[in-house]
């Protein structure tokens, strides 16, 4: 979208003004992943230790092993925090499951034609083509990040379900614990494939630096959504004219009700 | 692999007469399973033409390899070599009991132990040989047929009764790159061929080894489709955001958007 | 495999909620008796090591149970002991779980069912031994007291059990040597003088050994060693039809036609004597019917003996040069009844001869003991008892009225459930059985059963509902050996003892306990003076300066016998070696070894042989979980081309048939038996649905077997019945 058509004292004022964009569970939900995924990934990986398979080069397992005294204390600890990731996650996920959760999922996730016009537009974008075709608009979340959500849900319950098949082994047949091995692996590798993009897009991109930022502040500011996420922009600006247009009610409301009392008492 | 102590089973088949005190030894010792075994005596049949007869009977137990294949398998890392006992132990806390490691033993000595959901198999009574006992099963044998010890200790039981002996056979599972270098010595075992050719014994009954080692699905779906594929993966999208991001660096930051 | 059907248990409360762990078949370790604490062999962790003596077979071994912080976790053979040397064989291994079986018995039970239904309810002691007492002095006041009887086999208890006997005024005395070794016992008692010439391997160079298949028929130390002995270059020569493990080791197997072993010895002793290759300077000195003996054997050549055995007669001669040029290195086993037929009493008198005459028998060196050992035995002390009643009603069993030679204490047993059930000369009405199974152990099951029917009481005292308890009106529960004190065992220059390394479950007690009270409540409390066991081994150990705590502590105490002399006797009437008898002459029969031919099965039937497996004593351990894990099927051996012409298959059910009865079993055919033999390993086929293990395992051959009784030794042939087979 040009900015050309907008005058610079408008411009200027959209720059300065902020809109919530995260509120803050959403917020220290992503961080406490990404704290708990800093301490599983290099210890889910130390534990891999087959020789046959051959993942994992042998010095970082012997450092980890090393650091945690043994094999069996290494993988206590990745399933402890894996655990307490579990059970945080699917808490803060459920608690307002139906009153918030549902209605997010139904109203922010979902792809619609914008998003699928989008995707088949923006990557060849990136890499220099077809500059002068416009992006469609979208909604609070781009059709990249839908997607990647859709990879983050499905993996992250691979990984939830997997895990503590191999935790409670007593309670599953061989062959169950042998197939959570390469889904545990699977979940959590296409998750850091995903990774690779999200930490650039999100962190280093430079168009998304209000992105990143707004994962501690919560807000981005107004000229970032109109230009990014226009959708949703336009949505927050009607929500806001409604609201300015209930608070000018009332002042009128309170107003009426002075003169009609006659002047200040 | 060297280790410390190079701890060996020597096993005289002339002198077992199959009374299986080993057996029910070891299941005491160490609390086997009822429907589980950790050692096991291999019924060769009888042999021969009437009135030429033989029968012989040989004791297994796990072979503690020098280069044991279940060690390779293993994904958490539970089961090892130990290193100052050179036995092939496995940590339980560290299993997961996903069997992998059964099915790539040649000589099916490891178990899935289902009330604890891990792997079992014999560890020579690591827990008697720290105090100076010899394994259970050493220990009770009415025909002192099964003998231990120390092959880095000249003076040792086992290894004077290798020196002393006349025939000396090592069950050797040689495939695909694998070279088990097992450590149980049996003495006197026949060379008729009826253990050492691995389809002969799934015909006779009660015969187990040496088998092919085995691959499960479950791995074989590991090594050839999940790494791969996810190898790849991440490598494109490694790549892709490494593509941008040198983009980004040589093009320069930009305060402002266009 | 391990079976769990709970619904079997209704009848039977068993209440100790570690006993229901092993029902689902995990073994946990017990925890230790609480006598344990006071021997100082555990430490103040509670861990340490308990000797004492197992109970699974007859042989005793000297055991060390392994406690760990108050649990007894593992039992290892005591290296000090002499029947053990450090070793357990399979059964010895697995004497927890004899101990732990979910299937014991451990309160007193009284019938309430028919007899036979299972059905019985929990009593207290007090009880239960008022109506033993009751009942036994009914029957002794209604018929004497000769109409009760009472049989054991024989264990450390026995001398306690013979006071209650005796005390009682019954001479009916059941033991299970008629079904063993009365053909040795008497043999070489007639011969040597003593019951059992104890052999020594040391420097043994030839061993022949007639069925006593070793290797199956474990008796440890005497296995172990003669494993070492065939490792380190003895020849060893073994006779029987089945192709056993010990065959497997043997240097030489003769697959001999059964029933004539004896054939095969007397054509030995033929070609010594006649050859004069033996050690013809002990002959002359030290026996007595030598000069008769070429005269007698001369027929006995072997070609005679290969038309009998089917032996070629080279073989026979080689084999006697070989044994003779061995001596004094050389052993003919004495063996427990060798071929089972009525004719092992001479056989064994052949195989005494043949010991004699090679000169072994006689120490420093020799493979026999045979003196006179009664020098050597250690003066135990017991506690004080009157003199037994007289006793003038004869035994049931036949002896001796009408087996003259039998030693009372073995008796005829089979002879005396034959009295019960006829009724001759008298009919008895009650029976104590304790420590023993003869449902399943008497040949012809049927007829023991009938005779239980005759049965006005009885009364059974066991650790598990076996199947004679299954019949019974009252069933007593004993404690396991692990549970319990018994009266002390002598062994060569040592005194061992047999102590509590398990805490007594439920109400068992031991046989001490259990005679004393029933003793004192028949009035026999004389028989019985000691307060508890402790008391009465103390009074054993009175005359020899030990203390309790001291034998405890070990498990064993050493004290000096007396030299013996170096002159060479024999306890026998002429204090030689009787080649010839005159007592057997007296008695009317064959004054030496002497050619008795063996009956032989019709054209279609098969000689149906018996034997032992190294997994199983007997009829008593089938429900041990450990054993039952590790035995395998019991099925009925046939050789291939028998099986073939009967058109049978392996894994087939067929019916086998004796004139005693008829069971269905699995075949399992084997080119380790002749073709005129069939074998069933005995044991199996329990009754009793209490053994919830054993039940629906196997056939019991004692429904098979017909009675035959040796008129010398009394013994069973238990392989001289005949059988059909067909497809069932």
């Amino acid at each position: 979208m040009s900015h050309t058509s907008i005058p610079l004292p408008e411009r200027q004022r959209l720059r300065q003004k902020l809109i919530k964009k995260h509120n803050l569970a959403n917020i220290l939900t992503h961080w406490f992943n990404v704290a708990s995924w800093l301490l599983l990934l290099p210890t889910g990986i130390a534990i891999i230790s087959s020789p046959r398979l051959g993942i994992t080069p042998i010095w970082w397992q012997e450092a980890f092993r090393n650091l945690f005294g043994s094999d069996a204390n290494l993988i206590r600890f990745h399933y402890t925090i894996g655990f307490i990731w579990i059970f945080v996650i699917l808490f803060n996920v459920f608690i307002g499951f139906r009153k918030y959760f549902v209605p997010f999922a139904a109203h922010r996730m979902l792809l619609d034609n914008d998003d699928i016009e989008w995707m088949k537009t923006k990557p060849l974008q990136m890499m220099g083509f077809i500059k002068d075709k416009p992006l469609p608009p979208q909604d609070a979340y781009n059709a990249g990040q839908k997607v990647y959500s859709y990879f983050v849900v499905i993996c992250t319950l691979g990984i939830m379900v997997s895990g503590p098949v191999m935790v409670f082994k007593n309670l599953f047949p061989p062959i169950v614990k042998q197939i959570a091995q390469p889904i545990h692996f699977i979940s959590v590798f296409v998750i850091v494939a995903w990774l690779f993009i999200h930490v650039y897009m999100g962190a280093v991109f430079p168009e998304e630096k209000e992105a990143f930022f707004s994962m501690f502040s919560g807000k981005v500011s107004a000229w970032y959504a109109r230009a990014h996420h226009e959708k949703w922009y336009n949505e927050k600006l009607k929500e806001e004219m409604e609201w300015e247009d209930q608070v000018e009610a009332e002042v009128q409301k309170s107003q009426q009700l002075a003169d009609e009392h006659g002047g200040p008492d | 692999m060297s280790t410390k102590n190079h701890y060996a089973f020597v096993i005289d088949v002339a002198r077992c007469i199959d009374c299986r005190a080993c057996l029910v030894a070891c299941s005491v010792e160490n609390k086997v399973p009822m429907n589980h075994t950790r050692i096991w005596v291999h019924d060769q049949g009888v042999q021969g033409e009437w009135p030429d007869l033989s029968h012989t009977f040989v004791p297994y137990n796990c072979m503690h390899c020098d280069n044991p294949p279940c060690t390779e398998v293993c994904v958490s890392g539970a089961t090892y070599k130990d290193a100052v006992t050179g036995l092939v132990l496995v940590d339980q806390e560290a299993c997961i009991g996903c069997g992998y490691c059964v099915e790539a033993c040649p000589y099916g000595a490891r178990y899935i132990d289902q009330r604890r959901g891990v792997v079992d198999k014999c560890t020579a009574c690591v827990q008697r040989l720290e105090v100076g006992l010899q394994p259970a099963c050493v220990a009770t044998c009415v025909g002192k047929a099964r003998m231990f010890g120390d092959l880095n200790d000249p003076t040792s039981e086992a290894s004077v009764a290798i020196q002393n002996a006349t025939s000396v056979t090592r069950l050797d599972y040689e495939k695909d790159g694998t070279d088990t270098d097992p450590n149980i010595f049996y003495l006197n075992l026949p060379t008729t061929g009826s253990i050492l050719s691995s389809d002969t014994f799934n015909q006779v009954p009660n015969a187990t080894l040496p088998r092919d080692s085995r691959y499960t699905i479950a791995e074989e779906g590991w090594k050839k489709v999940a790494i791969p594929v996810l190898a790849a993966a991440m490598g494109a999208t490694f790549l892709v955001q490494a593509f941008f991001f040198t983009k980004q660096l040589v093009a320069g930051e930009k305060e402002f958007e266009e | 495999m391990l079976k769990t059907d709970i619904s079997r248990r209704d009848f039977l409360k068993l209440g100790s909620a570690a006993v229901s762990a092993l029902a689902v078949g995990q073994f946990i370790p017990p925890p230790v008796a609480r006598a344990a604490y006071q021997t100082e062999a555990l430490d103040s962790d509670g861990s340490g090591y308990i000797n004492t003596m197992c109970e699974m077979c007859v042989w005793r071994c000297g055991v060390r149970a392994k406690v760990v912080e108050g649990k007894v976790v593992k039992l290892e053979g005591n290296p000090d002991h002499p029947h053990s040397h450090g070793r357990l064989c399979a059964r010895g291994q697995s004497g927890l779980m004899n101990t732990y079986d979910p299937d014991r018995v451990l309160t007193p039970l009284i019938r309430v069912g028919k007899r036979g239904e299972g059905k019985f309810r929990q009593a207290s002691w007090s009880e239960a031994l008022d109506m033993v007492a009751d009942k036994m002095l009914t029957i002794s006041q209604n018929y004497g007291p000769e109409a009760m009887v009472f049989s054991s086999t024989h264990n450390l208890s026995q001398p306690l059990f013979e006071n209650l006997l005796y005390g009682f005024g019954s001479p009916n005395y059941g033991t299970q040597r008629s079904l063993c070794f009365n053909a040795m016992v008497t043999a070489f008692t007639l011969t040597y003088g003593i019951e059992e010439p104890a052999r020594n391997y040391d420097n043994v160079q030839y061993i022949l050994l007639v069925g006593r298949n070793l290797t199956e028929a474990i008796s440890t130390s005497e296995t172990t060693e003669l494993i070492d002995s065939v490792a380190r270059g003895a020849k060893l020569v073994y006779l029987d039809p089945r192709y056993t493990k010990t065959a497997s080791k043997s240097s030489e197997w003769i697959p001999i036609r059964p029933g004539t072993d004896l054939a095969f010895l007397l054509a030995m002793i033929n070609v010594i004597v006649i050859e004069k290759i033996g050690n013809c300077e002990f002959i002359e000195e030290h026996t007595v019917g030598c000069d008769k003996l070429p005269d007698h054997i001369a027929d006995y050549t072997p070609q005679w003996a290969e038309a009998r055995t089917g032996v070629p007669a080279e073989t026979i001669n080689r084999i006697a040069h070989e044994f003779a040029e061995a001596r004094p290195n050389a052993l003919a086993h004495p063996g427990w009844r060798t071929s089972n037929f009525i004719n092992s009493f001479q056989t064994e008198r052949a195989i005494a001869t043949l010991n004699a005459i090679v000169g072994n028998i006689f120490e420093p060196g020799g493979c026999l003991i045979a003196e006179d050992t009664e020098a050597a035995s250690i003066p135990l002390g017991s506690p004080p008892q009157p003199a037994y009643p007289r006793i003038s009603a004869t035994r049931l069993d036949g002896v001796p009225w009408k087996y003259p030679l039998v030693p009372l204490k073995l008796g005829v047993f089979q002879e005396l459930r034959d009295a019960v059930l006829t009724g001759k000369p008298y009919q008895a009405h009650g029976w104590f059985i304790s420590r023993q199974n003869p449902v399943q152990s008497l040949p012809d099951q049927r007829k023991t059963l009938e005779a239980f029917n005759k049965m006005d009481f009885i009364v059974t005292m066991d650790i598990l509902m076996n199947d004679t308890g299954w019949f019974s009106d009252v069933v007593l529960p004993e404690a396991s050996y692990l549970e319990r004190y018994d009266p002390l065992m002598p062994l060569g220059d040592h005194i061992f003892i047999r102590q509590p390394v398990i805490e007594p479950q439920g109400e068992a007690k031991s046989a001490l306990w259990v005679y004393k009270e029933l003793g004192t409540r028949l009035g026999l409390g004389d028989f019985f003076q000691y307060k508890d066991e402790e008391d009465y081994i103390n009074q054993q150990l009175a005359p020899l300066g030990f203390s309790l705590s001291e034998l405890r502590l070990h498990g064993s105490v050493q004290t000096p016998v007396a030299e013996k002399s170096d002159e060479i006797k024999f306890n026998t009437p002429s204090g030689k070696v009787e080649i010839y008898s005159q007592t057997l002459e007296k008695a009317g029969f064959a004054p030496m070894p002497t050619w008795e031919e063996p009956p032989q099965p019709k054209a279609g039937e098969f000689y149906l042989l018996t034997g032992k497996v190294g997994q199983h004593t007997q009829f008593g351990t089938q429900n041990n979980q450990l054993l039952h894990k590790y035995e395998d099927v019991p099925r009925l051996w046939m050789a291939p081309e028998a099986a073939k012409s009967l058109g049978l298959k392996d894994w087939d059910m067929v019916e086998v048939t004796s004139p005693a009865g008829s069971v269905k079993v699995a075949l399992e055919v084997t080119s380790a038996i002749r073709s005129d033999c069939v074998y069933l390993t005995p044991g199996f086929g329990h009754v009793s649905m209490a053994l919830r293990t054993a039940y629906g395992v196997g056939v019991s051959d004692s429904v098979l077997h017909v009675t035959y009784v040796d008129p010398i030794s009394g013994g069973q042939a238990l392989s001289q019945t005949f059988v059909s087979v067909k497809k069932a």
